[in-house]
């Protein structure tokens, strides 16, 4: 509103010049007679027309345009702190995705480190087990094999000496024999 | 077996109290072990006997036609009738030494097998009953074989004690031993 004033006056005072300047010669642009009012009135009128028919909506259409400018500038503002926002909100998900996907992994890890140490005390029982399994087994057939072979040793031994026996036994022998086992049963009385 | 031992005690301890009420305990006895020589020297009869499908009354009818042959009297019949209808002629064995053992408790005395390798003198048999009659303190009826399965010495039995004076018992101790690993 102002600058239309400043321009206003400018323009009133420029007409004396004008009017000077017309003055001096016949047929100039301004005559400095009752037209000059009727002129400045039409002026004014024009000035106020254009103010209010050109001037005010295109002011008005700046404002709006400011204003809309202004609203895009902070929609932006605010779209670019809200993607910031969510930018950081992101960057924290991915850092607490990272942080639980470390945490999976080193209990992962931990499972798979305490399974395989269960594995191999499994398998180390396991094997210890075997080997006694067939350590006992073993002691099992030695004992077995020296019984065997203590029966069959006996079972020779007392072959040979019922052989013997038999062949070197004479009358006197089994008189002698049934002497000393009455003799025997007599002691034990 | 044990059902037929225990068959034969009740037998023979019915047969044993008829015998010792009627005075006739020892005689009884000589008269059954006439009748089981006579049943067993006759296979024939014996086989008859023991068959399942002959009617009892004739079973009991042929018997007491064995017994009255053999000599034996009204009690030793009588008895071998029963038995023979009961189809318990298998147990006469078991059921005789069961009598035996009844009465040879009545008088004191007891039975005693022995095998031998060799044929045993009177001496050792006499030595023999004296040790044994010692350590049962009963008057001791030595019932002597010989057994040429055995090596050397004798076997004694009375009842269920054994008394082994044998070669063979003592290879069998020394074969235990040397089994278990002792010297």
């Amino acid at each position: 509103m102002r600058r239309v004033f400043a321009i206003a006056c400018f323009l009133a005072g420029l007409l004396p010049a004008v009017a000077f300047a017309s003055g001096g010669e016949e047929g100039g642009l301004i005559s400095l007679d009752k037209s000059l009012i009727i002129q400045a009135v039409n002026f004014a009128i024009l000035l106020w027309l254009l103010t209010k028919l050109l001037y005010k909506p295109l002011l008005a259409k700046m404002d709006e345009r400011t204003n809309a400018i202004q609203k895009s500038l902070d929609e932006a503002q605010a779209a670019r702190a809200q993607a910031q926002k969510e930018r950081d909100e992101f960057a924290a998900k991915i850092q607490a995705a990272n942080a639980e996907a470390q945490r999976i992994r080193a209990e992962a890890l931990k499972d798979a480190a305490d399974e395989q140490r269960r594995l191999v005390e499994a398998a180390k029982a396991e094997a210890a087990r075997l080997v006694a399994g067939a350590r006992q087994e073993m002691d099992q057939d030695v004992r077995r094999a020296r019984q065997e072979l203590r029966q069959e040793v006996a079972d020779l031994a007392i072959a040979i000496s019922e052989r013997l026996i038999k062949k070197s036994l004479n009358d006197t022998d089994h008189r002698r024999i049934v002497d000393d086992a009455i003799a025997h049963m007599g002691q034990k009385n | 077996m044990r059902a037929q031992e225990g068959t034969a005690r009740r037998y023979a301890k019915a047969l044993h109290m008829a015998a010792t009420e009627a005075g006739a305990g020892e005689a009884t006895g000589r008269e059954l072990a006439a009748f089981l020589d006579g049943l067993q020297a006759d296979r024939g009869a014996l086989e008859i006997l023991e068959r399942p499908w002959i009617k009892p009354s004739d079973r009991r009818a042929a018997a007491l036609a064995l017994a009255e042959k053999s000599g034996s009297g009204k009690l030793v019949r009588d008895f071998i009738g029963l038995v023979a209808e009961r189809g318990r002629l298998d147990h006469l064995a078991a059921i005789i030494a069961a009598y035996r053992d009844l009465i040879d408790a009545d008088l004191g005395q007891a039975r005693a097998q022995v095998r031998s390798a060799v044929a045993l003198t009177d001496t050792e048999k006499a030595r023999l009953s004296s040790h044994l009659q010692a350590a049962l303190s009963k008057r001791i009826i030595l019932e002597d074989s010989v057994d040429t399965n055995l090596l050397g010495g004798f076997v004694a039995q009375v009842g269920s004690l054994i008394l082994d004076g044998s070669i063979d018992g003592q290879l069998a101790r020394m074969r235990e031993r040397l089994a278990r690993g002792q010297a």
